[in-house]
């Protein structure tokens, strides 16, 4: 992906590049095991809706029904896929989608006024808070948007292949605030 | 701002000294017809050319009658010009809405050779035989010179304007917004109702099409709340900016109202500067969405219909007020002004105040009302209780000649006819789902019907007319609306306001008119065209607009449609209410195909998708091919190779005796998973699955419900309970959604976890004799991918320098060949691996045209077969069909038609002239037949240069085609004019025994 933000002190766009990430989905009549495998494990509590929770060392980001995308940092060779297969062995099944996705922040004062450029959603802070999970699209690219502080700052999750045609949107919907200091 | 300067205000005669919402120590320079012009920050181009004494500005659309500035707003008929120079250029754009900047060039539309002299004004002569409906009684025959001679014809005669040839230089953009209170409108009513929502603390839109806030409360002079109401609009002005929560959108346009209280808006956001600043988007579409939403949209004045009430100088007396107080321009010198309504008449002061000398105050009323006399006694103007028969001279007005009730008549000399025939409430928005206006016969007007869902109306656009009942409706309407949307109420006070009069008697034309009445200027229609309709049948609303074409102009009639519905009432006797209105469909007004576009035009008209291998692709100056959404290499071209043709000749051959690489991580892949992962695909798949083993792959086929083929791909098994399957490129969300849709909805019983892996792995097939060398200079040492270890269609986890990677045995071309996967991160780095690993053998990298060469040899379907039209059968894959289980589409599939053994079944084709080119398309007849629908037999759907047979191949469907080998047919191509003769053969023409791709 070609990074080049426009330079601008009201917006800070990054891409997430050390992740790992594995999607788990709970097997039939394990829901309430898995539930107890994560508050065990990660001190976490599995939302039931669109929603994103820190456990200790993870988020997890509700992915549907039943599913959940758990995201972590990739470090000393940290494999969330071989990690959740290990702890939730015939409770859940686990992918792998650390490269399925890339993660892109979105974080300053003009960081709404951007993705209103492009998400149908609405980012108010009345309405999308910190710790909030859409599953919607920006510029006819699916994404999983949430929210992680009042920066306010903004995480999407989109298909990698799709990186650059996002990358290509964003920055040409930023660039009239390039110019404003 | 545009640059200015400080040269003093030029000559602008009709400029007044003081007053306005004009900036006069800046001066802007303009040009019109070529002509510089001075005028200044705030002006529209038309206060601009009124101020410098400029009043013809363009040619009617059928008459060529000298046309001037009838309106102040975007309901202009008239002033229609065509704005800046080169790839900007724009036409039909209405003078009355262009803001003024530096630099700004305008011309007139319509005339030829000049605006004074037009020589397409002997139309006017000719008008006798322009009237309502000419196209259709003219033009009717013969058909075939419509499109040759009458269509060019009329459309040089009338063309209103040219775009730009060029490619639009500016950029548009899309954004949504959303507000608990959207407040469409910002004149008295719409800024009140604004304040008093945004006092709760809801989340507040207010939109207004102009630069400036305030509506009437800037065009007329009256007092709000003890100021004078432009000072209060700056007050409320001031609040709302202040608020966070408020978002004031100043040019922009609501011009549609949706589903879902949705509202379509277009910001002008750029259009006032000579050119958009760094990053700025020309214009932005907004897609608001609110909980309630306050229209606020305001009254458009109505003409009146009398003699030449089109010349240049006849101008709504609403659009004189706001001339003189907005912009401190004073349209005319000596004035008549001429009245149905005591809102009118009030004119005549602002006229007297601004130095203008009303000659006449002409109410056609039988008695004047108690209001008109007292303006009439404390200016001391002349009334006339009468009307206006025609306006007197040839460009622009020179008199009027008035006809006094009692039957006299005078001709007064004036410059200037203000005329006010009532006014009709702005209720566009509220027909848009399909609300039907209601007539109301105190106002003359038509009100809104049933609403929109989560819409009031307030102010004008409700019937309320009278500043004081705006103002109260706009703070009723808005606390309401924030009420409704959960915030709690906050008593507003209605600020006093000046004492206003509505009192108005209906003229709907003035009998016997001085010359031609016109009804819808833009279109040229005349209140004798509506009888001329009536005449000859044409008086539903619906008949008469399309018979004379009034109100389908850009205008959409705005000034036109009630007009002439009342005088087809009168004319038929029938009540307005009986005769019926017409209802306006968005946009209200015109909106640009480049906002409506916004950022998905040229290259993002649609996101493109890359896969892995694309960075490196690129620097081997690969050509690509769009499938889809994917940008793909098409093939490889190298330094001294002619053609295209060369170089996948090239790609092929080195597949087959060496080694080469092909990036096929567009295929979809799909990680399934659950103790029943097994019984579902068993259901999904056509053919057996349940004995794959674990660590193996298989072809697989899928059917639509209907029996239809619908893809094909691998089944890898990686665990008991764990498969990963691969779709075609073009099939990938589909399958998905198919297979979410069976495990949702067919057979919730069955405990199957499904998701998409495309894009986790960077794919490459490595196809030829050498494949296996290759590979092993590359996958980690551990791993035993010798034949016995690694047979074909085994699966294996593997790794690739450490990092997890998957390989499968599996080909698409017919050579031994294996398929590796990487982490999609790593996708980049393993395809430089892969072809430093193949040096030493001849490697090459090949694309999506050798991958379809390669096919063919060998006989497998791809897109072009798998065409939303074949079976199983039809394309060879009969014997893969389970007969022992039930899946998707079996049952379907058994339907006599779809089983008929005289169905097109695919076989293979090479030319009886080896020398010769194959088409695919072209149609199958037998040898001696003609080339007639009737005897159509199929036809070619793949075709490909073979390199390994020296000829051209072609794969198609034959009417059963595979009884037919040897035989020879016909490939009639009649669109690229080719009719070859075609040996029936087997599809594979490279390894028929299939031995290569075991090793």
């Amino acid at each position: 992906m070609d990074w080049h933000p426009p330079a601008t002190l009201d917006l800070a766009v990054s891409a997430r590049e050390t992740l790992t990430m594995a999607s788990f989905a709970a097997i039939r009549g394990k829901e309430e095991a898995l539930r107890e495998a994560i508050r065990a494990g990660y001190g976490a509590e599995l939302p039931y809706h669109a929603a994103r929770v820190a456990g200790v060392g993870i988020t997890f980001v509700w992915a549907g029904p039943n599913q959940w995308l758990a995201v972590a940092e990739r470090e000393n060779g940290r494999d969330l896929e071989a990690e959740l297969k290990e702890q939730l062995a015939g409770i859940a099944s686990v992918v792998d989608q650390s490269d399925g996705r890339v993660v892109v922040r979105i974080s300053g004062p003009r960081a709404r006024d951007v993705l209103a450029k492009g998400v149908p959603i609405d980012l108010h802070p009345r309405a999308f808070k910190p710790g909030d999970v859409a599953i919607t699209h920006a510029s006819h690219i699916g994404i999983i948007l949430w929210q992680t502080d009042d920066a306010p700052t903004y995480e999407a999750a989109l298909f990698r292949s799709y990186a650059d045609s996002f990358a290509h949107w964003l920055f040409e919907s930023a660039a009239e605030y390039a110019s404003t200091r | 701002m545009a640059t200015a300067d400080r040269r003093g205000n030029g000559r602008q005669p009709n400029r007044l000294e003081t007053g306005g919402l004009i900036d006069r120590s800046l001066t802007l320079h303009f040009t019109f017809d070529g002509k510089t012009y001075v005028g200044h920050p705030g002006d529209t181009l038309a206060s601009a050319l009124l101020a410098n004494g400029v009043r013809l500005t363009g040619r009617s659309f059928k008459y060529h009658r000298p046309r001037g500035i009838l309106s102040a707003g975007s309901e202009e008929p008239n002033a229609l010009v065509e704005l800046r120079a080169g790839a900007r250029r724009e036409p039909n754009t209405k003078a009355t809405v262009a803001e003024l900047f530096d630099g700004l060039a305008a011309a007139s539309q319509n005339r030829w050779p000049s605006l004074a002299f037009d020589l397409m004004s002997v139309n006017s002569l000719l008008s006798p035989i322009f009237v309502a409906g000419f196209y259709y009684k003219t033009f009717m025959w013969p058909a075939a010179l419509w499109e040759k001679l009458y269509e060019p014809l009329i459309r040089r005669a009338a063309g209103l304007g040219r775009a730009s040839d060029d490619s639009d230089p500016d950029t548009y953009e899309k954004a949504t917004a959303f507000a608990d209170v959207l407040v469409i409108g910002a004149g008295p009513t719409g800024l009140a109702a604004a304040q008093a929502a945004a006092r709760t603390s809801a989340r507040v839109i207010l939109v207004d099409e102009n630069a400036a806030l305030g509506g009437r409360a800037i065009d007329d002079v009256a007092e709000i709340g003890g100021n004078p109401s432009h000072e209060w609009v700056k007050i409320v002005e001031a609040e709302l900016d202040r608020n966070p929560e408020v978002r004031v959108l100043r040019r922009t346009t609501a011009f549609g109202c949706y589903d879902g209280s949705t509202y379509g808006a277009v910001e002008r956001v750029s259009d006032h500067l000579a050119r958009p600043g760094p990053g700025v988007p020309r214009q932005r579409l907004w897609r608001l969405v609110a909980k309630q939403v306050v229209l606020a949209t305001g009254a458009t004045e109505r003409p009146l219909v009398f003699g030449n009430n089109d010349r240049p100088g006849v101008m709504l007396a609403g659009a004189v007020r706001t001339y003189i107080n907005r912009f401190g321009v004073v349209p005319g010198r000596r004035v008549v002004v001429f009245t149905n309504n005591d809102y009118g008449a009030t004119t005549v002061t602002d006229l007297t105040n601004a130095g203008a000398e009303v000659v006449a105050l002409v109410d056609s009323r039988p008695q004047p009302t108690a209001e008109v006399q007292r303006l009439a006694d404390t200016t001391g103007v002349r009334l006339i209780s009468g009307v206006v028969t025609g306006a007197l001279g040839r460009q622009t007005v020179s008199g009027a000649r008035i006809r006094a009730h009692g039957g006299d008549t005078v001709e007064l000399t004036c410059d200037l006819i203000a005329v006010s025939g009532g006014w009709n409430p702005n209720i566009q928005l509220t027909t848009h789902l399909g609300g039907r206006p209601v007539w109301d016969d105190r106002l003359c007007a038509f009100l809104p019907g049933a609403l929109p869902p989560r819409m009031s109306v307030a102010g004008a656009a409700a019937g309320d007319l009278i500043l004081d009942k705006s103002l109260a409706g706009g703070i009723a309407a808005g606390s309401a609306a924030a009420t409704e949307s959960g915030h709690k109420a906050v008593a507003v006070p209605v600020p006093a306001s000046t004492a206003e009069s509505d009192a108005i008697t209906p003229l709907w034309r003035v009998a016997e008119p001085d010359g031609k009445a016109f009804v819808d200027q833009q279109n040229d229609v005349t209140a004798k065209d509506i009888e001329l309709a009536e005449r000859e049948g044409f008086r539903a609303v619906e008949h008469l607009k399309r018979y004379t074409t009034l109100g389908m102009a850009t205008d959409q009639g705005r000034t036109a449609n009630v007009n002439a519905l009342a005088i087809m009432a009168e004319i038929t006797g029938r009540s307005i209410p009986e005769t019926g209105c017409t209802v306006a469909r968005p946009p209200y007004t015109p909106v640009a195909l480049g906002a409506l576009a916004g950022h998905h035009r040229a290259k993002s008209f649609k996101p493109t998708r890359l896969p892995p291998s694309y960075r490196w692709a690129k620097e081997q100056g690969a050509v690509f091919v769009e499938t889809g959404l994917w940008l793909r290499p098409s093939y490889f071209p190298r330094p001294g190779e002619r053609d295209w043709l060369e170089t996948v000749s090239r790609e092929v051959t080195t597949v087959r005796n060496a080694v080469g690489i092909c990036d096929v991580s567009t295929l979809g892949k799909v990680d399934i998973q659950g103790p029943d992962a097994a019984t579902f695909l068993d259901r999904i798949y056509m053919n057996g699955l349940k004995t794959l083993a674990v660590g193996k792959a298989r072809y697989g086929g899928m059917l639509r419900e209907d029996g239809i083929l619908m893809d094909d791909g691998t089944v890898a098994r990686f665990g008991e309970s764990h498969y990963f399957i691969t779709t075609t490129t073009a099939n990938a969300v589909k399958v998905v959604q198919h297979m979410e849709y069976c495990a949702q909805w067919l057979w919730p019983e069955l405990d199957v976890q499904i998701v998409s892996a495309t894009e986790q792995w960077a794919q490459y097939a490595v196809a030829g004799p050498k494949s296996r060398a290759l590979l092993q200079k590359v996958v980690d040492p551990t791993f035993d991918i010798s034949d016995a270890g690694f047979p074909y269609l085994g699966i294996g986890e593997i790794t690739v320098g450490g990092i997890k990677a998957r390989l499968f045995r599996l080909s698409f071309s017919g050579e031994r060949a294996y398929e590796i996967g990487v982490p999609a991160r790593y996708g980049d780095a393993l395809i430089r691996r892969l072809m430093e690993a193949g040096a030493e053998f001849g490697v090459c990298a090949y694309g999506t045209e050798a991958l379809g060469v390669m096919r063919i040899e060998k006989g497998h379907i791809s897109g072009p077969e798998l065409n939303g039209t074949t079976t199983p059968r039809d394309v060879g894959l009969g014997g893969m069909v389970s007969t022992k289980k039930d899946f998707v589409g079996h049952v379907l599939g058994k339907r006599p038609g779809l089983v008929d053994p005289d169905r097109p079944a695919l076989i293979g084709f090479r030319p009886v002239d080896r020398s010769a080119r194959l088409r695919s398309g072209a149609h199958f007849i037998a040898r001696n037949a003609t080339p007639t629908a009737e005897n159509d037999e199929g036809y070619m759907t793949s075709v490909a240069y073979s390199p390994s047979n020296g000829h051209w191949i072609g794969l198609g469907l034959l009417k059963r085609g595979p009884e037919r080998i040897g035989e020879i047919v016909r490939a009639v191509d009649p669109v690229r004019g080719a009719d070859t003769l075609v040996e029936v053969v087997s599809p594979v023409f490279v390894d028929p025994e299939g031995g290569r791709v075991r090793g």
